[in-house]
């Protein structure tokens, strides 16, 4: 006959039993589990000679190439490296956008010109090129196409009403709309790293390769900014930025230059609704404005060895005198310059 | 049937036993930890495929090059002689310039700086530049100098340095030997133009003189020598077009062979404005002889673009409160 006694025996003896099992069954789940299915893991160890994996190879291009990317895109796999080619696409490095406004004028051909020689010997580098103009022009189209590189071709026309505003930031309302084809084309969370940069500046090769690794917004000195040798986050001694190094408006916010970050591309996808601000933008507040949007100062990575290196020069170029073109205007307007 | 309880305490005590002693023999043994290895494994596994991938590439490539491009010493060097000097600008200048010319195979650039000895921040640029490159300097003398409030068009500047760089040419130049040691062209590029990468292949087949147009210089969108039948005729230009050569500096190419048969040319840095290009070529070729490029020089492939000074006003004033930039970062 089973007595009160033994009930509570056999229930003393089962218990911490129970409890064991129950904690092995939840703690080491995935244990028991591979270990039970061996063929499984040998399959996630393809031979180091196959390189048939299909997903490596595939890019976003095949999206971009719809959006009216023009014959920009370039195949994943080179087979002949050339001088003056860019290097091969390759899949283990994030891909770098590279957003660039620029307007007519009469060195715009030959800063465009500089800027591929040194987008050139970038890898996965995408060119967004936008002009502030009612059409994209024959100079830029040719010149984008002649190089070689990955670009993506587009235009707006700064509105007349924005363009007499005096607080109107330049190329704004291109940069919105590179970023609106981004979002547009490059889905829900694409690896990437997006740059913006003016037509005038001049960037070490160094520095493509110090952004290429950021997960939010990194930042770096930018030299030759609001009239100083340089400007730079400042850094503390737990490596994070904790205030700006700058001869101008130090209040900011986000007191650096356009040229001096880098967002990495999920982040602007998935804060779709930020955009530069295009009124009332107090000078010197475009990237406050953008930056504080997206990010917090903590959250800010420094590049360029903690900040200390220059790797971008705020450079801009004399408007050339043409005076003797009007003196006797015989300059063959049909050569292109 | 009654359950005894020794029965059971017994039993339960031999198998926590055994299970303690299990457990015990397990301390300290290796563990299989491959099941959180497994999406690091998938990573390196992806990583070694690309690699392969890539070096697959890379030895078509080897294969591929040597005989789609000519073997390196038949392909006539392009000696660039770049004048520098030390401004705030100078080391962006040089950064772009060099990344142009590291798409110009056999390109040698002679940079000849400005200055009694070699500053650190060109011997560290030239060094990682992976171009190759011969190093020099040459100090312009006082009256020479152009001074801080100076028009730029007041003294012709560079014209030591470039003579520099062609008495390197001509005499410490360790060239290689047989029939190609005088096979080469030479360049005096600005380190602040901008150079399409066209520009070199056409001045590469350079036998004396070969000339092109230059864009937004002299006041004009572009300055060309203007060609007919094949021949320079005259020059289109318009400031002073009277001069002998009314080129800019970045407009002409010289084959080696002729700088080294006119040991003699060289640049007069007492020339007056406009006249130091004419000041080399006078003695060295003829209208007649300059070999048009460059689409029958309708084509321009080289700007001469000006980079503005930056403004050093709050600079300054930070300096006086010592707050200034810090002088040991390289600009």
């Amino acid at each position: 006959m089973v007595t009160n006694r033994d009930f509570v025996t056999l229930l003393l003896i089962a218990l911490p039993w129970s409890l064991l099992i129950w904690h092995l069954s939840n703690g080491n789940h995935t244990d028991l589990y591979w270990k039970g299915t061996p063929d499984r893991r040998n399959r996630s160890r393809p031979a180091s000679g196959d390189p048939s994996s299909p997903r490596e190879g595939c890019t976003p291009w095949g999206r971009a190439a719809a959006a009216g990317a023009g014959g920009g895109i370039v195949e994943a796999v080179r087979t002949e490296y050339v001088y003056s080619r860019p290097p091969p696409w390759s899949a283990a490095l994030a891909p770098l956008y590279v957003i660039t406004a620029t307007f007519q004028r009469a060195v715009q051909k030959a800063e465009l010109t500089r800027m591929a020689n040194t987008f050139l010997h970038v890898a996965n580098l995408h060119w967004v090129v936008i002009e502030d103009a009612r059409n994209t022009s024959a100079l830029v189209r040719r010149l984008l196409k002649a190089t070689g590189l990955n670009y993506t071709h587009l235009h707006l026309e700064t509105p007349r009403v924005l363009r007499m505003t005096g607080s109107y930031p330049r190329g704004g309302i291109q940069k919105n709309l590179g970023l609106r084809w981004l979002r547009l084309t490059m889905g829900e969370a694409p690896p990437g790293v997006v740059y913006f940069a003016d037509d005038d500046n001049v960037y070490s090769l160094q520095l493509f390769e110090e952004m290429r690794s950021t997960t939010m917004v990194s930042v770096w000195p930018v030299g030759f900014i609001a009239g100083r040798k340089y400007e730079s986050p400042k850094i503390n001694a737990q490596g994070k930025v904790c205030g700006w190094v700058t001869g101008f408006a130090p209040n900011r916010p986000f007191a650096i230059d356009m040229a001096g970050f880098a967002v990495n591309l999920k982040l602007l996808i998935r804060k779709s609704e930020v955009v530069f601000k295009l009124r009332d933008v107090k000078s010197g507040y475009q990237e406050t404005n953008l930056l504080s949007a997206l990010v917090s100062l903590s959250d800010l990575e420094p590049k360029a060895d903690n900040c200390t290196k220059v790797l971008v020069w705020h450079t801009r170029t004399e408007r050339p005198t043409l005076v003797n073109e009007g003196q006797r205007g015989f300059s063959n307007p049909e050569v292109e310059v | 049937m009654r359950l005894k309880l020794k029965t059971v305490f017994v039993l339960y005590f031999m198998v926590s036993l055994m299970g303690l002693v299990y457990a015990l023999m397990q301390l300290g043994q290796r563990c299989d930890c491959t099941e959180h290895d497994l999406p690091k494994d998938r990573t390196i596994s992806r990583l070694r495929g690309e690699l392969h991938r890539l070096e697959e590439q890379m030895k078509k490539v080897e294969a591929t090059k040597s005989p789609h491009q000519a073997p390196k010493s038949t392909l006539p060097t392009i000696f660039v002689i770049t004048p520098t000097y030390s401004r705030f600008v100078q080391k962006a200048e040089l950064t772009r310039l060099s990344q142009t010319f590291l798409h110009v195979p056999q390109l040698h650039w002679v940079l000849v700086e400005d200055s009694p000895h070699k500053t650190p921040l060109v011997v560290g640029l030239l060094a990682d530049s992976g171009l190759a490159y011969t190093h020099l300097h040459t100090a312009t003398p006082k009256e020479r100098k152009l001074q801080d409030g100076d028009p730029s068009w007041l003294k012709p500047r560079g014209a030591e340095q470039r003579n520099e760089g062609l008495r390197w040419l001509r005499e410490d130049r360790r060239a290689p030997q047989g029939a190609d040691s005088q096979q080469g062209v030479v360049y005096f590029a600005d380190d602040d133009n901008t150079y399409s990468i066209q520009l070199f292949q056409e001045m590469r087949s350079t036998q004396r003189v070969s000339v092109w147009p230059v864009g937004l210089v002299g006041g004009m969108r572009y300055e060309r020598p203007v060609v007919e039948g094949g021949k320079v005729v005259r020059f289109h230009t318009g400031w002073r077009p009277s001069r002998p050569f009314p080129l800019d500096m970045a407009g002409f190419a010289v084959s080696l062979k002729t700088v080294l048969a006119n040991p003699d040319a060289c640049f007069d840095g007492n020339a007056p404005m406009g006249f130091l290009e004419s000041s080399f070529l006078q003695g060295v070729v003829t209208m007649e002889e300059l070999e048009p490029r460059a689409d029958n020089c309708s084509k321009v492939l080289v700007w001469h673009t000006r980079t503005e000074k930056p403004k050093m006003k709050r600079e300054d004033a930070l300096q006086a409160q010592g707050l200034g930039s810090d002088n040991a970062v390289e600009v």
